[in-house]
């Protein structure tokens, strides 16, 4: 079973004036199939932790441990924005991520390709698609390496409602079948609260400030009276955490 | 009136979704609409009417040349001007044959073109590793001046110094192509590696893709079209600055030809290399240029269709 173990996290950037506390001492521990939701105003380092986590980018001090069924995996990561390869077609773009690219790769990926309903885009480059289908390929990109952990950045963020809407339903129902631990950033308490076992809230100088447990069975449908009440919640723990009026 | 807002709101939907279908997935075989095919003719019609002005342009060109020139003369000096010394198309094109049967056109085309061939592939490959070093700050300050110099000079300073220096040596033409040509390789490799894409080299490494792999998929790409401009650039200069020397300093070569057939008043065959080399140029840029980068480009001709 996967594990993310984080202690003592702490980031900064320049020097002087210009010096930004990005995560103050974060400590996180997330195990087994979750799916975990990060929350906060913008500048809260919600993708910074992602960054470090994912090693794009280093702590200034602190540790992380990530522990993975498949020792050699690497974690999957979906993007803001899809950050495919323009000049690589749809099914190169999923077997540049791969380990070893031989035909079993190339199934596997035209599996996740299916899942997302795009099986036959494999030879369109990415320009051909539109914003949506985009996000998907890179959604499943990062299924593709079949990793235990996965990172999500704010993926449907630039998507229009509806697009986000479906999207986030199938992100769900693969979840749900691959058993992952995935780590979703995002600004929308509605999309925490339909996906997440756990919303990590995170205010203004990287301090986490609260670790709530959303308890409901799935599919949660937003227009739901529970899910409704539990969107609320998690407001009022914002306006107490005086986050909306960063 | 309700249920006739309704019935309205319905039918949209309906059309909507009707063009979502014909333009995302198109049944193979399905008639074009009229407004395809206006679309289309109106396409042909264009290009054979670009082709049309383009071929027109050449032929004024040769009718004004071969004829125009002659008649204006008559008009003003009241007499022709000597063929010999503005001969027309028709008498340049009956001494290619004669050029062509020497084997002196194969010949001095082949001399120029390993000279730049020669010296361009130097330049090329030192103004590349330049434009990596200038990376590094220090190293951008030690090369920043001489590749101004080297963007700003003429090509003849460095032709005539080649001459003074090294003679009729190799070392001459190379001096010359390299110190026109290096520069413009170095900035334009500076540029494309300054502009690489972070975002795709983070996505690459969040996802633990080896560093040569991130080099061969993400780098060269992104560099390509900075290569294709630098080489595209770089050897327009290199062929001129290469006939330049030859001018200068040479016993072969389309150059050496040109100071030849100029000297002895042979301005026919003097046209005629410049013509050869014209439409050599041409079919460089058109031909071997153009397909190669159509060739590797194949992505973005896609995408704006």
């Amino acid at each position: 079973m996967a594990e993310i173990k984080v202690k003592n996290l702490h980031k900064e950037f320049g020097v002087g004036d210009d010096r930004v506390v990005a995560l103050e001492n974060v400590n996180l521990d997330i195990e087994g199939h979750v799916f975990v939701s990060i929350v906060g105003p913008s500048g809260c380092g919600k993708s910074t932790l992602l960054n470090i986590l994912s090693g794009i980018e280093t702590a200034s001090s602190g540790t992380v441990d990530i522990t993975q069924d498949s020792h050699d995996a690497n974690p999957g990561y979906v993007f803001q924005a899809a950050r495919l390869l323009p000049w690589r077609s749809v099914m190169e773009n999923l077997m540049f991520v791969q380990k070893e690219r031989d035909d079993e790769a190339r199934a596997r990926c035209q599996r996740y390709l299916d899942m997302v309903q795009l099986g036959d885009k494999g030879d369109k480059f990415p320009g051909e698609l539109s914003g949506g289908m985009q996000q998907r390929v890179g959604i499943a990109r990062a299924f593709s390496i079949e990793p235990d952990v996965l990172f999500m950045d704010e993926p449907f963020s630039h998507l229009d409602a509806i697009t986000a809407r479906s999207l986030r339903r199938e992100l769900h129902e693969m979840w749900k079948q691959t058993k992952k631990t995935v780590l979703f950033v995002t600004h929308d308490v509605g999309e925490a609260v339909e996906l997440s076992n756990r919303i990590l809230v995170f205010a203004k100088g990287g301090k986490l400030e609260d670790d709530i447990t959303v308890d409901l069975p799935f599919p949660r449908d937003p227009s739901d009276d529970a899910v409704a009440v539990a969107k609320a919640q998690v407001l009022r723990k914002f306006e107490e955490l005086d986050l909306l009026a960063t | 009136m309700r249920r006739a807002h309704a019935r309205r709101t319905a039918t949209t939907i309906r059309e909507v979704s009707d063009i979502v279908v014909t333009t995302d997935e198109r049944p193979e075989g399905r008639q074009r609409s009229a407004e395809e095919e206006r679309l289309l003719a109106q396409r042909r019609r264009d290009t054979r009417n670009k082709w049309l002005w383009r071929i027109a342009g050449y032929v004024v060109v040769l009718l004004i040349w071969e004829y125009g020139f002659q008649a204006i003369m008559e008009l003003i000096a009241g007499r022709s001007l000597n063929d010999a010394l503005l001969p027309g198309p028709i008498r340049i094109l009956q001494t290619i044959p004669d050029i062509w049967e020497d084997g002196e056109m194969l010949s001095n085309f082949g001399a120029t073109l390993t000279r730049i061939g020669i010296g361009f592939g130097v330049s090329f490959i030192a103004g590349a590793l330049i434009g990596l070093f200038t990376q590094n700050k220090w190293l951008d300050s030690f090369f920043r001046d001489l590749v101004v110099v080297s963007l700003t000079s003429p090509g003849l300073v460095w032709a005539l110094t080649g001459l003074i220096i090294w003679g009729f040596k190799p070392l001459g033409w190379i001096f010359a192509i390299f110190m026109t040509t290096f520069a413009l390789v170095s900035v334009n490799i500076s540029e494309g590696v300054r502009a690489l894409p972070k975002d795709l080299l983070d996505m690459a490494k969040a996802f633990g893709v080896s560093s040569i792999d991130r080099q061969r998929h993400i780098v060269i790409p992104h560099l390509a079209p900075y290569i294709f401009t630098a080489v595209r650039f770089g050897f327009s200069i290199a062929w001129k600055v290469t006939v330049l020397t030859e001018v200068f300093s040479s016993n072969k070569g389309i150059g050496f030809q040109m100071r030849v057939t100029s000297q002895v008043f042979q301005l026919d065959e003097f046209f005629t290399w410049v013509l050869s080399f014209f439409v050599f140029a041409l079919f460089l840029e058109k031909v071997v240029l153009q397909r190669a980068e159509d060739r590797y480009f194949r992505w973005r001709q896609e995408v704006a269709t």
